[in-house]
């Protein structure tokens, strides 16, 4: 049987089989692999906020079965935003005019309308690849790599995460660690921090002789943004029914990371009313924000899947916290109900809550020193976020399930602080934002 | 605050601990389905992390890497 | 001894016990709990049964006997007897590598992942005492060499699958799927003409992660058996010693897969092909090719 010459020996079995059972010939196995070698993902997201922004977002994914454990999944996703985001001005009684960091792009905002900038508009492109191979007896590699690319912002990137199985595979740990460089180049050039916006009507839009020569303002050819992050985690299997994981991760940013686009009003310390530009092309006073050009942040997050008879539920949670002295807790609650016949239904609950940024300002005032840092941007700001949504899955036929959830958002914090000064009582300055999430999805297995 | 949640969190691992036996593999037929994963959306996961990413001031957890972008 | 433990699943019921140092199970299409009770009883009583035929361990059954007989003929009852001539036939097939005779190599080889591997004298000592050639056998007679061992535990598990697979047949006219420790075969296809899923885990996936490494086969008939076992080995001087013995050198198989499972009629014809596969070593799935049955390797 040292094959020097091969040859079957099945029939020659198959006979001594039958004589061994005492059975008459027995029926030929039929099996078919009913395992996959590709697998097909797609998905397309509808985001809007209402009187806000609007993504919609179509991703694809492949993920493939190269065999001996090795996988290769390939993603790509466009995204296309349009509509106004808050760009961190208070509300006035006056009409209110704002231009890019070269008098370009300029919008007006009415009187006693949260200030919206409607030039947010951008398509982005990504593309990212995973590839996961065993590297010994219980260890299993996952190194990918990852690309975006959009009219002012080009993130690329790579990571390694790495899983270690023990206790008859009941315990995994893992390990991961990622860099990316992120390159910002703002139409105009990023802008110097606490700099004056230009808001005269007459705002140097036509003056200019191409943004090129603005682009050494914010630094040569843009800012750059870099960033390390490292994961360390516990999956363990409980029972049955149980998975349990549990991760420690922390990271840090260096570089650009504040938003070329966003602004503090400078207001008035009696009345809170908008003051006079000191550059006398401004009609009032914004400043452009400024954030540290460091972060650390670190987060601890735990999840659970419970599967009853049946139905399955998702349980997670993180605190998260970083050196600009933001605190957040998110909790993630999903519930999947079966209704049998391989279609499902999938409630979801999430909440959030995070603690402001300490050089989060609703405004600056004028007069008072500029503080080191300063951003109105209100997603750095004490917030809270609700969603509720609901998702229905089922499968199609042996290959293919789809789903489709619709879900809310709520943001809102505080709308009143006690340091709003003067008309700025009279004001709303944390409007809540609503949206509502849209997504359809579609799997397939080869 | 902080330190109320994570105490809860552990008591409720521990707690689960208690019952902990090594689960043997024939009784590790429901995890190899894909409800059980520990992702069985990652889709959707991901476009709830850009999403969540985009809105708010905290981010990741579950995993490293997975590109930037200019949203925040 | 514990009946079966019954579990009652989304459309079929699960008998569970103990056989053969396995975890066993039988998985009845049916939503009759009696029904189900029944016949994992009756899988429960042929698995015992056969491992108390089989076992080395029992000082009360016929290998016992064949094995202290010291040079003395034995008489064997029938369905030993077929499985000596099934054993004889293998033998010849496979050119003597499958050898019921080598079970006393686990003297000297003791694959505990340690550095300890045996002597060249030592093995040769052993080899001395091995040789399905040397035994007499003439049905129903067999007389072995004094200091001589079979060991029909490489043909036992499966063929009591089959023979499972033939009593539950004739007992009632649902499909059922028996499972003995990764042994596998089925009466037939199950209501709706669907096949029984069964779940092939690689021994290095991952669980739980979204890359959980599982074939997944759909069994309308036939059965399945998986040959190795990847933490049985021994690991000197960064060579890696399979525990898969070459009955004719004393020595393990070179080159030998970590796994091999084969999808064959019957669960004693998938075993024996997926052991044949294994002593083939490096032209395991060469040889699997030549057979024409559907199977799967593992290496590396």
């Amino acid at each position: 049987m040292q094959l020097k010459k091969p040859k079957s020996i099945r029939g020659a079995l198959a006979t001594a089989t039958c004589a061994l059972l005492g059975s008459q010939t027995p029926q030929p196995a039929v099996a078919s692999e009913s395992g996959t070698n590709w697998e097909f993902d797609s998905a397309l997201l509808y985001y809007s906020e209402k009187d806000r922004v609007t993504a919609v977002e179509p991703v694809v994914n492949a993920r493939g079965d190269l065999g001996n454990d090795r996988f290769i999944n390939l993603r790509f996703v466009v995204d296309v935003l349009s509509g106004a985001s808050a760009n961190g001005a208070v509300p006035s009684d006056r009409t209110q005019t704002f231009s890019g960091p070269s008098g370009q792009k300029s919008y007006t905002v009415a009187p006693n309308q949260t200030p919206l900038d409607p030039t947010f508009e951008d398509t982005r492109f990504a593309a990212s690849v995973l590839w996961e191979t065993p590297t010994s007896e219980n260890v299993t590699s996952f190194l990918g790599a990852n690309f975006s690319t959009e009219a002012d912002y080009t993130s690329i990137g790579v990571s390694g995460t790495f899983t270690y199985d023990t206790n008859n595979k009941n315990t995994t740990y893992t390990a991961g660690v990622a860099f990316s460089h992120d390159t910002i180049s703002p139409e105009g050039g990023a802008p110097d921090p606490f700099t004056e916006v230009p808001t005269g009507l007459t705002g140097g839009g036509e003056d200019d002789e191409g943004d090129d020569d603005h682009e050494g303002e914010g630094g040569e050819s843009g800012e750059t943004k870099n960033v390390t992050e490292f994961l360390f985690g516990i999956t363990q299997i409980i029972s049955r029914q149980t998975i349990t994981q549990i991760n420690y991760s922390i990271g840090q940013s260096s570089g650009y990371l504040t938003d070329p686009y966003k602004l503090l009003t400078v207001v008035d310390p009696v009345t809170g009313d908008l003051v006079p530009g000191v550059d006398p092309n401004n009609t009032y006073r914004y400043l452009y924000e400024k954030r540290p050009d460091t972060r650390t942040r670190q987060s601890l997050y735990w999840k659970i899947n419970h599967q009853f008879t049946d139905d399955v539920v998702y349980l997670t949670y993180r605190y998260f916290w970083d050196d600009w002295d933001i605190k957040s807790h998110t909790v993630d609650l999903r519930y999947r109900y079966e209704l049998g016949q391989h279609h499902y239904l999938q409630p979801h609950v999430r909440y959030y809550q995070q603690t402001a940024a300490n050089f989060y300002h609703y405004f600056l005032v004028d007069g008072e020193p500029i503080p080191q840092y300063a951003s109105a941007d209100y997603r750095l700001g004490d917030m809270t976020t609700t969603t509720i949504g609901l998702l229905y899955g089922a499968q199609v036929g042996k290959h293919s399930e789809f789903n489709f959830r619709a879900e809310f958002m709520k943001q809102s914090g505080e709308s009143h602080p006690a340091e709003a000064i003067g008309k700025l009582r009279n004001y709303d300055l944390f409007p809540d934002v609503e949206a509502i999430i849209l997504q359809a999805s579609y799997n397939y297995n080869f | 605050m902080v330190r109320i949640y994570l105490a809860f969190a552990l008591l409720l691992i521990l707690a689960q601990a208690c019952s902990w036996q090594p689960v043997k593999p024939w009784e590790r037929d429901l995890h190899a389905a894909k409800k059980m994963q520990l992702d069985p959306h990652p889709l959707e996961s991901y476009l709830d992390e850009h999403i969540y990413f985009s809105k708010e001031a905290s981010s990741g957890g579950a995993g490293v890497g997975g590109g930037g972008c200019g949203c925040n | 001894m514990h009946d079966p433990q019954l579990q009652n699943c989304e459309d079929y019921w699960v008998g569970r016990f103990t056989a053969m140092a396995s975890p066993c199970e039988v998985l009845i299409d049916t939503q009759d709990p009696i029904l189900a009770k029944q016949l994992a009883g009756i899988a429960q009583q042929e698995a015992l049964r056969i491992e108390h035929k089989l076992s080395r361990y029992r000082q009360d059954n016929i290998i016992h006997t064949i094995n202290t007989a010291q040079g003395a003929i034995v008489k064997v009852d029938e369905e030993t007897a077929h499985m000596l001539d099934y054993a004889a036939e293998c033998y010849e097939l496979s050119d003597g590598l499958f050898d019921v005779t080598s079970g006393v190599l686990r003297e000297v080889w003791k694959f505990d992942g340690s550095d300890r591997i045996p002597s060249p004298g030592q093995v040769k000592k052993v080899l001395a005492r091995i040789g399905w050639n040397k035994v007499h056998w003439r049905s129903p007679n067999i007389r072995l060499r004094k200091n001589m061992q079979i060991d029909l535990g490489g043909i036992g598990k499966e063929y009591s699958v089959d023979r499972t697979v033939i009593l539950l047949r004739d007992a009632a006219n649902v499909s059922c799927l028996v499972n003995f420790g990764g042994d596998i075969a089925t009466t037939g296809p199950r209501r709706q003409g669907k096949g029984w899923l069964v779940g092939i885990e690689t021994p290095d996936a991952v669980p739980n992660t979204v890359t959980a490494s599982t074939k997944v086969y759909e069994l309308q008939q036939g059965a399945l058996a998986t040959s190795g076992d990847a933490r049985r080995y021994l690991l000197k001087d960064g060579i890696r010693y399979s525990h898969i013995l070459n009955p004719r050198t004393g020595w393990p198989v070179q080159g030998a897969p970590r796994s091999v499972t084969v999808i064959a009629d019957t669960c004693t014809e998938a075993g024996i092909l997926a052991t044949f596969a294994m002593l083939n070593g490096a032209q395991a799935e060469a040889f699997l090719n030549q057979q024409g049955v559907k199977y799967w390797c593992i290496r590396g």
